[in-house]
């Protein structure tokens, strides 16, 4: 039996096991990622195949502190798996240990999927061997930075292969000059919104006359919007509701004393309202739910099999059959012979079936047989 | 390598068709015992099918529900198929355990009296027909359609209990277990 149980639980480990040791071809979702998805993306860096893919980088040539930027990746010559899936990555270091733009002191304000995130998979058609997205960061302090580039895809062999930049790219940040207008330090773009409401945009500025709104759905035609003043440097404007789930860019040109700023394409994606419930509410009823039907089962049932006799071991009936076999012995058998005379007087029928044969043995002061 | 998603349709899988046969034989069975199939051999063939396949399609439901949740798209349960899958499996699986647990401790005795077949069956049935039920959710989920779909179920509302009651039943359904399991030791033989 032990041997049995143990068994079942090694096996029953190893098919868990399958689960988390396994390579993720479907994706793994866009997330924050270090070089190689902590072992998630195509498990250990071991069993990859070197791409052949070409990473490209390249920013703005000049970036200020506090002052968002686009970092522009191109992604060419690489083949897919047939799902045509490929994940990438920006990185501030190559070693797979605190490796992310963030490690670095730089904030990721918006990806090409409408996140926030360094990791992002985009799905490419057929035939399609050559991808271009950025990303909008924004520095935290001055000095020069090395951005790097990773890939995550799969092969004609189902191979999970990974690439990276040949060589860093490095940025320069400088301090900003007195009087540029720009959106405040701490401004942080919405990157999602819900399908079907329009989203009203607070935008911060400083030093900051006029702003002007423009933004683009993903046909590229560029429309303005427009932008209302709520106080000093300070604004509000409003885009359209999105029918679908689908992405809009949206940037804004600031007007002030200094020379005039063009932000970066902030990327706002739509999508279905999200549904909520509270998960532990919902596993304390499924468990309820199988103690309860589960118990009314052996009850009912136990209720309703009657025989409380039976039993795989139970041979009572073939005794008594192999009893009745050897004795041979019948009702009538048993019933004291009744004296030539009949029966003594007083005695019915059934007292002489009950007590014959104790009159017969004297106890009652009658003959002996 | 195969991804969650991958593993979730193989355990799915087994899961479906091991419920499908053993629906298929507590049906036969049921017709054998009633006397509408006039085969009363194929009592213990189906009757061990029955109960083989449901025992395997009980062990490979764990794994069909840990791979279903990781390999949803999205945060956790964002979604009412998602619950109402959750909820439907538990069901089924407290059915067929309970099921099993009776044909083993109580043995033929199950099969003693109409009433007592009758119910037997039922709750076998009542466990295949709620894996299926199940899939058929699944299937809705990840495809937006699906086989049942005539019926119009509503995979998209969600009966949830606040969790005092939830809490309550659980207890309530741990106090008939071991009441029921107490009853079911002094009727079987097996100790």
């Amino acid at each position: 039996m032990k041997s049995r149980i143990h068994s079942v639980f090694v096996l029953s480990l190893l098919l868990l096991c399958s689960i988390f040791g396994a390579a993720e071809p479907g994706g793994n979702g866009d997330s924050l990622q270090d070089l190689q998805c902590g072992g998630a993306c195509h498990g250990d860096a071991s069993i990859n195949e070197t791409s052949t893919t070409i990473l490209s980088l390249s920013t703005d040539e000049t970036i200020y502190v506090g002052i968002p930027t686009t970092i522009t990746l191109t992604v060419t010559n690489f083949e897919t798996s047939t799902s045509g899936l490929i994940g990438l990555f920006l990185l501030t270091d190559m070693t797979g240990h605190s490796d992310m733009p963030q490690d670095a002191g730089w904030e990721i304000l918006s990806d090409a999927n409408g996140g926030a995130m360094n990791y992002i998979e985009q799905t490419l058609g057929p035939g399609q061997n050559e991808t271009s997205i950025s990303w909008v960061v924004r520095a935290s302090s001055l000095g020069s930075t090395t951005f790097y580039a990773a890939i995550h895809h799969g092969g004609g062999y189902s191979s999970p292969y990974f690439g990276s930049t040949a060589s860093g790219h490095e940025v320069s940040v400088q301090p900003v000059p007195e009087n540029l207008p720009r959106l405040t330090a701490d401004f942080t773009p919405p990157t999602l919104r819900i399908i079907d409401t329009p989203t009203e945009l607070s935008i911060q500025t400083q030093f900051t006359e006029t702003i002007q709104f423009e933004w683009k759905s993903e046909d590229g035609l560029i429309m303005n919007s427009i932008v209302n003043s709520s106080g000093e440097n300070s604004w509000t404007t409003t885009i359209p509701a999105a029918l679908q789930s689908t992405t809009v860019q949206w940037r804004v040109i600031l007007e002030g004393e200094g020379p005039a700023q063009t932000t970066p394409w902030f990327i706002l994606a739509a999508e279905e309202s999200s549904w909520e419930i509270e998960e532990s509410a919902v596993y304390l009823q499924a468990f309820a739910l199988l103690f309860v039907t589960a118990g009314i089962v052996i009850l009912l049932q136990t209720r309703l099999t009657s025989s409380p006799s039976f039993a795989k071991y139970d041979e009572t009936s073939v005794v008594d059959e192999a009893l009745g076999a050897s004795q041979n012995t019948s009702p009538d058998t048993t019933l004291a012979p009744i004296p030539e005379g009949g029966l003594p007087n007083g005695w019915s029928e059934e007292q002489w079936e009950l007590h014959g044969h104790d009159y017969l043995a004297g106890k009652y002061g009658g003959d002996q047989a | 390598m195969n991804s969650s998603e991958t593993f979730h349709v193989v355990a799915t899988e087994l899961v479906v068709g091991a419920f499908s046969v053993a629906g298929l034989s507590f049906t036969l069975l049921l017709l054998v015992h009633f006397g509408i199939l006039k085969q009363p051999s194929w009592i213990s063939m189906f009757d061990h099918v029955a109960h083989f396949t449901l025992t395997f399609g009980l062990a490979a439901t764990p794994f069909a529900i840990l791979s279903g949740l990781s390999s949803a798209p999205g945060e956790g349960l964002n979604s009412p198929i998602l619950v109402n899958k959750i909820f439907l499996s538990m069901t089924g699986f407290g059915f067929a355990v309970g099921c099993l647990i009776v044909r083993w401790r109580l043995g033929n005795n199950v099969w003693d009296s109409k009433k007592s077949t009758s119910f037997h069956v039922a709750s076998g049935l009542a466990a295949c027909g709620l894996m299926l039920l199940t899939a058929s959710a699944g299937g809705t989920f990840s495809r937006g359609e699906s086989l049942l779909d005539m019926f119009h179920l509503p995979y998209e509302h969600v009966l949830l209990f606040p969790i005092l009651v939830s809490l309550i039943s659980l207890f309530l359904g741990l106090a008939i277990l071991v009441l029921s399991w107490k009853r079911m030791n002094a009727i079987s033989s097996i100790h």
